[in-house]
């Protein structure tokens, strides 16, 4: 066997060597395949390659530019028009008040589903790796609301928020505080969701945050505790710039699904009370599958996506640029 | 060290007492709901509310477990969500494998492809989707549900990242002069050698599986068809006053990812952290 080590070869490139010689090298062994090696690597190949142009071209390319195209179409299957109208769509939308309220409530409800989320796990991750006892279980239960479906959370959530029977009108009321709406009142709904999603989500940054944490060097730390600086100066100066790659890679991830949040306020409020909770992609859902005008959900849609990439574009530079500092 | 022993105590106390209070609250709203699965449904409406049932019923668990006939919506998601893994997984494998070891002509443009895929928002391609579906008679068929998933772009993401580091190319040019084929080689040497990521992608693809809500919704028709997650929001209609009812069948969703979540949890703790840090 040691000769054959002569005749390494790139992976996935064809053995050169003739058929005979191989045979030779390698004696006895059942599988001598190297000219079907070459048809086997064409077929495994072909195979893979057949399957990912099928799917990303049917599933994704296609759809993509249907979308895009047929932003500029009155399209509604229901009434059967097809027909191209400029940029008919896209004058309506930002002329429209429940666009321009959709658009305000996602803003609100992703800066401060972020920003909750955010601080609430990074206090609560160094908390955790601060402490040695303990530390698995906490982080497991911390973990738990994460995986679970979120038609789930959102319904044990309208029953926390109940205003009569409600767990959290109950525990308010022991502090003497009286009867709150939450998701019935205009004002406390959105607030009420954002707290929902940060309750169920919090975990899984904890998760990244703490791991994050725990690779930062020791002796770091143990550097500037002995050149004397104050706990809060070694999270500024040490701890926090090295978890900026985890920090980064938190607040994009969280932002990217807030913006898309649909679920939880399909669940939770259905847009109301009227139509203070309307956030983006349940004005997509609304106009699409309820009204069937896919030609102007799809123009609000190419709307959320070019935002998404925007905004993720901003944040990559903004932040890179800060870690260059 | 300028902390004295008394300080450092202090702040560990109020350590603990925040991280156990961040527990609590996580924990209460589901301690609640199994204690309110066994309440009458006059008294989980009524004013102010209970924590604990004052009079226990099982009439919930009878209705749900026997008319609603909830073990058929399970069964509907249990399936859904084995299907997608394993189809899947496998395919993220195959063509991680692909994207770790072969070179070929236009992979760099390729590979950038699938990673936009992913920034780009489920909602923009469901209605062009949504409209095929329909136009190839899928609508209302497991078949709409499915194939979307066959192909999973963060799933080749992590695979690719997994098999270059963790799969030698020496091992594999070994077993190529050795005589082996491409499928051999890949079902023999680079799946075993990628058991970690499988177990922890397996993980994460049946968790959304079972929890995918709004394609279900709007593809299925059905009843009978529902997964759990769209009979539960069935359940949760307008109509619907059995506020028990809807307790138990809640729970129920709730309980095989628990299962699934209990027996894994090292494994899907140390995935989670993987896509983290890179």
């Amino acid at each position: 066997m040691s000769d054959a080590g002569k005749h390494t070869v790139p992976a996935g490139t064809v053995c050169p060597t003739g058929v005979e010689e191989v045979k030779e090298i390698i004696g006895q062994r059942k599988r001598v395949l190297t000219l079907e090696n070459r048809k086997n690597r064409n077929l495994f190949f072909g195979v893979g390659m057949a399957l990912i142009l099928l799917y990303y071209a049917i599933l994704f390319v296609y759809p993509l530019a249907i979308a895009v195209i047929r932003s500029f179409y009155d399209w509604n299957p229901l009434k059967g028009s097809l027909t191209y109208t400029g940029l008919e769509n896209y004058s309506n939308l930002f002329q429209s008040p429940l666009f321009l309220l959709s658009l305000k409530n996602t803003i609100f409800y992703t800066f401060f589903a972020v920003t909750g989320r955010v601080l609430l796990s990074l206090l609560i991750a160094l908390a955790l790796v601060s402490v040695t006892k303990g530390r698995d279980i906490l982080r497991s239960t911390y973990f738990l609301p994460v995986i679970m479906p979120i038609v789930a959370t959102s319904i044990i959530w309208v029953w926390v928020y109940h205003p009569n029977s409600g767990l959290l009108n109950m525990f308010l009321q022991a502090f003497g505080i009286g009867k709150q709406l939450f998701l019935k009142s205009p004002a406390q709904a959105l607030p009420s969701v954002i707290a929902m999603v940060v309750w169920k989500d919090v975990g899984y940054s904890i998760i990244i945050f703490t791991a994050g944490l725990l690779g930062v060097p020791r002796e770091l730390k143990e550097a500037a505790w002995i050149d004397g600086a104050r706990r809060y100066q070694v999270f500024f100066s040490v701890t926090l710039p090295s978890i900026m790659p985890t920090f980064t890679f938190v607040l994009i991830t969280a932002m990217i699904g807030y913006f898309q949040s649909f679920v939880e306020i399909f669940i939770m409020t259905g847009g109301g009370p009227g139509t203070s909770t309307y956030v983006i992609s349940y004005l997509i859902f609304k106009e699409a599958f309820k009204g069937f005008n896919f030609g102007y959900a799809s123009a609000i849609s190419v709307v959320l996506f070019t935002l998404i990439t925007l905004i993720t574009i901003i944040q990559l530079a903004v932040l890179r640029k800060g870690n260059e500092e | 060290m300028k902390h004295t022993n008394r300080q450092d105590a202090i702040i560990m106390f109020f350590t603990y007492a925040a991280l156990i209070l961040m527990a609590f609250i996580t924990l209460v709203p589901f301690i609640w709901l199994i204690a309110s699965t066994f309440k009458s449904n006059y008294e989980i409406v009524g004013v102010p509310g209970t924590f604990f049932p004052k009079k226990v019923t099982g009439e919930h668990y009878r209705y749900i477990l026997g008319r609603f006939n909830i073990l058929s919506y399970f069964f509907n998601s249990l399936f859904l969500a084995v299907v997608k893994t394993t189809v899947g997984v496998y395919t993220s494998l195959y063509i991680g494998y692909m994207f770790a070891k072969f070179s070929f002509f236009g992979k760099k443009a390729l590979y950038s492809m699938i990673v936009f895929t992913m920034t780009v928002p489920a909602l923009v391609t469901m209605i062009p989707t949504y409209n095929m579906a329909n136009s190839v008679n899928l609508i209302d068929s497991w078949w709409a549900i499915i194939l979307p998933t066959v192909v999973l772009s963060f799933g080749i993401f992590m695979m690719r990242l997994y098999i270059t580091k963790a799969v030698p190319t020496a091992l594999l040019e070994a077993a190529q002069i050795d005589g082996a084929g491409q499928f051999f080689i890949f079902h023999r040497i680079v799946v075993p050698l990628s058991v970690n990521m499988i177990s922890a992608l397996s993980i994460y693809v049946f968790i959304g599986a079972w929890n995918d809500f709004l394609w279900p919704y709007l593809v299925l028709n059905t009843q009978r068809k529902y997964p759990l997650s769209v009979a539960l929001s069935m359940l949760n209609g307008q109509n619907n006053t059995n506020y028990g009812g809807l307790f138990v069948a809640t729970l129920l969703t709730i309980v095989p990812i628990l299962i699934v979540y209990w027996i894994f949890q090292r494994r899907f703790i140390e995935g989670i952290s993987m896509t983290g840090i890179k």
